[in-house]
Parts: C-alpha cells; structure tokens; sequence
C-alpha cells in the first residue's frame, strides 16, 4: 500500500471536557491536522467519519459532526464501529485510485455517556441482555479466559497496568493520570471477578484527525513532506457468542495482525519498532502481548495507551497516530529512538470482539 | 491498476411493515443466503463484509451488527459498519466498492436488515437526528423536512400538489410488479388528494411505509465476475456529498445548495457521470432508482441529476417520460415511496438498478438497459451518494 500520512492532530484530552461542544472539538481538531499537513478544506476530496450515533448521544451523529470534521460539499462517509475503522475505510478510498486526499475523523466524549448503561444495550434482547452483559462483565469474561489459557498470575496484570501508567505519565498528549501505587491496583475493588477497578484504563474525551494522500498526490506536491507511510491494514471480527474459544483465542486479533504484517511485507513484531496496543486493561496487554508474539518487546506502548488517554471509541485511532508520531520522530518525551516502523492497534465490541491493526512506516524506510 | 467492480449476486427478502418470522439477524442471513445462490458462491468465497445499518436507535439494539456476526459468516473475517442515516445503503456500496476496487479484497458482501416496525413511533427518532440546541425543538422530523423541501419546490417553480401525486400513483402501479415491495396498488390521483393531510403540501400516500426486511449484494472483482458467470453489474462511477445539517442554510441568497432543488444530486451525478463517461444523462442512461421517501423529492431529484431542466420534470410525468418505455424508466421497483426500510433501503436501491443491467429484474425489466443509476440521499437531506451501473466495465 502507498497511501501517505500528511499531518494529524490529536485534541488535548481531558476526564471530562466541558468548555467545548462535541462540534467544536472536532473542528479544532481537524482545522489543526489540515494545518499540520498544509492544506486546505477545499483540497479535501473525501471525508471518513468514524463516530458512534450512542456515544454522541443521536440518531444519526455525523448530521452535525460531518461539517466541522472538513466534509462540508466532500464525499462523505461514516462507519460505526471504531475509530480505527475509519483508517481502513480511508486506506481503501485512496488505495481505489479514486480520491487523492482525504481526512479521517474520529472522537468520543465519554464523560457525557452513561456508558455501561450503553454497553447494556448492546446485548441481542433474547438471551444475552437479560444476563445483564456490560463492559464490565465482558472483559472479566475475556480476562478469566486468557489468564487460564495462558497461566497468567494476578502479578503480571498489575505489573502490566502500573508500567502503563508510568510510560503514559510521560505522554505531553496524554492526561498524565496519576501514577498509582502498587497496592491501588492489586487491592482496588473488583467490578467483577477477576477484573478490578485499578486493572481498567480510566475514559476520558478526546478527538483525533488524520490527513491521508495517495502517492500520486504526494508525487505532485513534493513541497508537502508525508509524515509517514500507511503500508499495511488488517482488521477483522470474532463471532458474537462468548464461548472459551471466542473469549481466550484472540482469533480476531491474529487476524488483523497478519494481514497488516503481510501488506505491509513483514513477518513479525521483531520488524517493527513500536507497537501501540489499545490495552483497556491488564489483561488485555497481557493477552495481546501473546498473541503478536510482543512479550520483552521494548517499543510496547510507549504513549501509555489507553493509560494516557482513552476516549473510548477512538483509542485505537489514537494508538495509530502515536504510531506515526513516533516513525516521524515526532513523539516527544516517549519519542523510541530509531522507530522507522509502528504499528497502531484498536479493538473493539464486547470482550474485543474485533481487532484493527495499521503499520506505519518512516518515509525513508 | 485500480480494480473492476462487479455485481455478481443480490438478494432482498420480501417487505412489510414487522416481519414476525424473523429476528434481525435472519433478515439479514436471509438476504445474504439470497446474494449468495444468485452469485452462484458459498460464505468461504466471500473475503470481507460491509454491514449496512442506520440509526439502531428504531430497534433498540446498538451495534446490532456485531449480533448478526455469525448469522452472515462473518467471523474471522473483516467486517465493517456504514452508517450515513438514509444514505447508509448506497453508502456500504460505496464502502464495498473501494474494498475490491483497492485490490484489498476480491469479494465482498454488503449486507443489512431494518425492523423499523418495532419502532413505536419512528419520527420521535427522527426528531432526535437534529441539533439538540436550535432545531430539535421545532418539532422537526423528516415528514416536515420532506414538506418544506416541496413547499420550496411549489414556490420556485410552481409545481401542484397534485403533480406530487402523480409520482405516488405511477410509482404504486410499478409496484405491482416488485414481489419484494411493501406498498403496491392501483390508485388514483384522488385517493392520494383525498388521503389525510399530514404535513403541508403531504398527505398520507405522499408518504413513504416503515419497512422491515433484508438485503444483500456481493460485489466481486473482474476475475469473480467472470467465475461467476452470467451478465454482471459494473459499478462503473459513483459520487457522493454532505451539506450542511441546518435547513435554514439552504435556503437563503448565499446557499450553494438549494433546498427546493436538493442539489447535492448535482454534485455527486456530475461526479458520478465524470467517473463513468456519461455526458448526457437522458440518452444514456435507461433507468433510474431514486431514494424518495416522500413524492416531494422526486422531481428536485430528478432535475438535479440532470435528466430535464429545473422545473421541468413535473411537466414531463404528465407526458409519461418516466415511465417504463419513456425517456428513463424512474422507479420501475415502485422505489422508496413503496418500501423504506431505512438501513437498506439505499442498497435496495442499488440492487434494483444493477439488476436491470443484469438482466434479472423479472416482470420489473426494462428492455434494451445497458446504464442504470442508484441514489441515495440522508440526513436533513444533505446526505446525497450516486451510482452508475453499467453492462461494460468503464
């Protein structure tokens, strides 16, 4: 794949952002990546949105949201499912031949949604809701299955959150929580067994914009420098009952991966210098580690993850742009040192139903 | 070397207001168990999925796509939702489309299902679609957006409310020949005039049902067009656009988009047309799936896709140029008039389209398509996407 990245913007985060309207946060955003990349609005040849009408709290969310994220007059569309997601389809737009820049769009104000309650309502009416399925419950579903899968002790999740917090108490982008200590995570309270409170990155709100150009573009406008190249894209889903299969084997995510890798002409973590994981909580690290061979890797997460930021929908479009912050050596104090490849990672649905996998790579690589 | 893109299989389960014998997810297995006999190919063969769904709200069940997984065989797979409110349908097209056209895969299934007959009163949901500070209040939803749209249109160019009507009658009459249309009849312009007056200049026939049902279409590249065999649909240009939300915008001396003319048709045909060689949309183009929910949108529609000069295509219903056998067949499903099923009712329409390029259209064909043309229009109606279908590859 040839489709380059050409600016970003990443919103300051916050638990709860109460000065600006959804609308505004996105304009400002995506008025911040369009500046970033050089261009204007009116280059823009498509527009990607990545929203959920639940987390926004209306029917149809990009009504109001299309506009400030730069598609006023633009082909336009949206997808529903992460703000990953909104990559892929992007990725695919231009890779078409048919559009030549675009922006990807994508952002969650958690603190105005009752979340759980939201999460509730996910579940299908006849069997799975009257069990009361949340978040919650899902991901102490997925956490019992990978810690008996892959003999995992309470030590290593807690171990796992607390050097998240501490490589996100680094991140100028992120909102540089409060490193816990040891005993704040490993005897918080359980929300349900074996998942407890300290184990859960905190939400928060948040927006992040992406400007993508096709190689033909980039060809004819060699004043605009890309940030980073978008080699590989890999996504896909698990079924939706959570058996012990479904829950531990973290199909889905090795599926991801490996059509990322083999687009993007790799063949392991080992080729990549950093590899930004959304982590909702210890034993998802735990689990993900495994799963793309990642364990002693010394570019895991180095923003923090979702440890420094989690505006829950669009954490792992977060993830990626810290994957081209760090190949375009512009990450800061959590800057890897010789990053030339990186890889994003968003997962979403209950238990991590599905996983999105994106590689970045330096434009001189 | 961009990718052909083809339709290779279509299926639609049948219509009406609450399908009791299935749940959601066998609406949609459904419609893809259809697709896929009509392509003549099994679940493995297909390499991705779009999920095409609009507000979730009407049913009550969010991110319902992730409970239809199993039922599409979509696990392990990649799958993605597309949600663009009324547009959504010719949205996961669009979506589908850049999926094998980017060579990323060489086929895909776009597939969803709609149960709006669960919906209690689904114009409460469609108030909730506006924005919470300045419109929301008003009462708007999208019957009223729809009334305004042709009070606009009676003002610029003196269309009648009984010219509406026409489209209803004309449109329930081509219904009669779609099994999977919900609305269908022979009635007359004064059983729509004499039908209860719901919003200026609409009354109860010049309004669209709540649907419920499937519909799926596998999209395949060259090399599955060919493995499948027969007459396939090449999408041969597609355009699409957003305007802005607020209605008020749209009308006023510095608007780019008229409301009355729902211009963002223009925009995304001229795209459209641009993409697949078209230059004269009247002579090359045979027939035309148009999304319009109430018969107020037709004619705007009509004249922004460039078929007739604005203002004329009133004229031109009279003279029977949309009819089968006329200047462009518009409608010969009975379209969104006759069957709205939101989350698929833009793929609806596109599988109709591509279906008379296909060849398959049963009692619906037209004889002689080589072209047909699909929209799909959303939101306050500022969500406007276009399809062009074709017997060649472009």
């Amino acid at each position: 794949m040839n489709i380059y990245v050409i600016g970003l913007a990443i919103y300051p985060p916050a638990e709860r952002i109460m000065n600006e309207r959804l609308e505004e946060m996105v304009y400002t955003t995506t008025r911040a990546a369009l500046d970033d990349a050089g261009v204007t609005r009116g280059e823009l040849d498509n527009v990607v949105l990545a929203a959920s009408d639940e987390f926004d709290g209306r029917s149809i969310s990009s009504m109001l949201m299309a506009m400030p994220a730069g598609a006023y007059l633009t082909d336009e569309i949206k997808v529903t499912d992460a703000g990953a997601m909104g990559l892929c389809l992007a990725a695919a737009r231009i890779a078409s031949g048919d559009f030549h820049l675009g922006v990807v769009a994508s952002w969650c104000k958690s603190s105005k949604t009752d979340v759980e309650g939201l999460m509730r309502l996910k579940g299908e009416p006849f069997f799975t809701r009257p069990l009361g399925l949340n978040c919650a419950v899902t991901d102490a579903l997925f956490g019992r299955a990978v810690v008996e899968r892959w003999g995992i002790g309470p030590e290593e999740i807690n171990d796992r959150v607390l050097a998240a917090y501490q490589r996100a108490a680094g991140n100028p982008r992120g909102v540089r929580h409060r490193v816990p200590s040891p005993a704040e995570v490993a005897d918080s309270d359980y929300v349900s067994a074996p998942l407890r409170q300290g184990h859960r990155a905190p939400m928060t709100d948040g927006a992040v914009s992406l400007v993508l150009a096709s190689e033909e573009w980039v060809d004819a406008h060699p004043e605009r420098e890309p940030l980073a190249r978008l080699s590989g894209v890999g996504w896909a889903t698990d079924g939706y009952q959570l058996g012990r299969e479904r829950l531990g084997g973290m199909h889905s995510a090795r599926i991801a991966w490996d059509m990322a890798l083999k687009r993007a002409g790799l063949g392991s973590a080992s080729e990549v210098e950093v590899v930004e994981i959304e982590s909702q909580t210890g034993f998802h690290e735990a689990a993900y580690v495994r799963a793309f061979e990642l364990e002693g890797h010394p570019g895991l997460s180095p923003s923090g993850g979702p440890f420094a930021q989690n505006p829950y929908f669009c954490s792992g479009l977060v993830n990626m742009a810290e994957a081209v912050l760090q190949v375009s050596g512009r990450a800061g104090p959590v800057q890897v040192q010789g990053a030339r490849r990186g890889v994003g990672h968003g997962c979403h649905g209950f238990a991590q139903q599905a996983n999105i996998v994106a590689v970045f790579e330096s434009v001189e690589a | 070397m961009p990718e052909q893109v083809a339709v290779v299989g279509t299926g639609q389960t049948v219509f009406r207001s609450l399908d009791r014998e299935r749940t959601f997810v066998e609406q949609a297995q459904a419609a893809a168990i259809r697709a896929l006999d009509d392509a003549g190919l099994t679940p493995d063969d297909i390499e991705a999925i779009v999920f095409s769904l609009a507000p979730t709200a009407f049913m009550g069940v969010t991110e319902a796509e992730r409970w239809a997984v199993d039922h599409i065989w979509a696990g392990g797979k990649p799958m993605m939702r597309v949600h663009t409110g009324g547009a959504t349908g010719g949205s996961a097209v669009h979506a589908g489309y850049s999926l094998v056209r980017s060579g990323m895969f060489r086929t895909v299934l776009v597939v969803g299902a709609e149960r709006m007959g669960e919906t209690p009163d689904a114009q409460y949901f469609l108030n909730q679609i506006w924005d919470p500070f300045y419109e929301k209040d008003l009462a708007l939803q999208t019957i009223v957006a729809g009334a305004f749209l042709g009070q606009r249109h009676m003002n610029i160019h003196g269309t009648t409310e009984e010219d509406f009507a026409r489209v209803v009658v004309r449109q329930r009459r081509n219904a009669l020949k779609n099994p999977h249309a919900h609305l269908k009849g022979e009635i007359t312009l004064e059983d729509v005039m004499r039908s209860p007056r719901i919003s200026y200049p609409l009354k109860l026939y010049d309004c669209c049902p709540r649907s419920s049902g499937g519909a799926a279409m596998v999209l395949g590249d060259l090399d599955t067009a060919r493995r499948c065999g027969g007459r396939p649909a090449f999408i041969n240009g597609l355009g699409g656009v957003s305007n802005t939300v607020f209605l008020g915008d749209r009308v006023v001396p510095a608007a780019e988009m008229d409301l009355g003319g729902v211009e963002e048709h223009r925009i995304a045909s001229r795209q459209a047309y641009q993409r697949a060689g078209i230059t004269d949309p009247a002579r090359e183009i045979q027939v035309a799936e148009v999304y319009d929910p109430f018969s107020t949108l037709l004619y705007p529609a009509l004249e922004s896709l460039g078929f007739c000069d604005p203002g004329r295509a009133a004229g031109l219903e009279k003279e029977g140029a949309w009819e089968p056998g006329g200047m462009v067949c518009v409608n010969p499903s009975g379209g969104t008039l006759c069957t709205n099923p939101i989350a698929v009712t833009g793929l609806v329409r596109n599988i109709e389209a591509a279906r008379q390029v296909m060849g398959r259209a049963g009692d619906m064909q037209v004889p002689n398509v080589k072209q047909t043309l699909a929209t799909a229009l959303g939101g306050s109606g500022q969500f406007v996407n276009v399809t062009v279908y074709g017997q060649d590859h472009h």
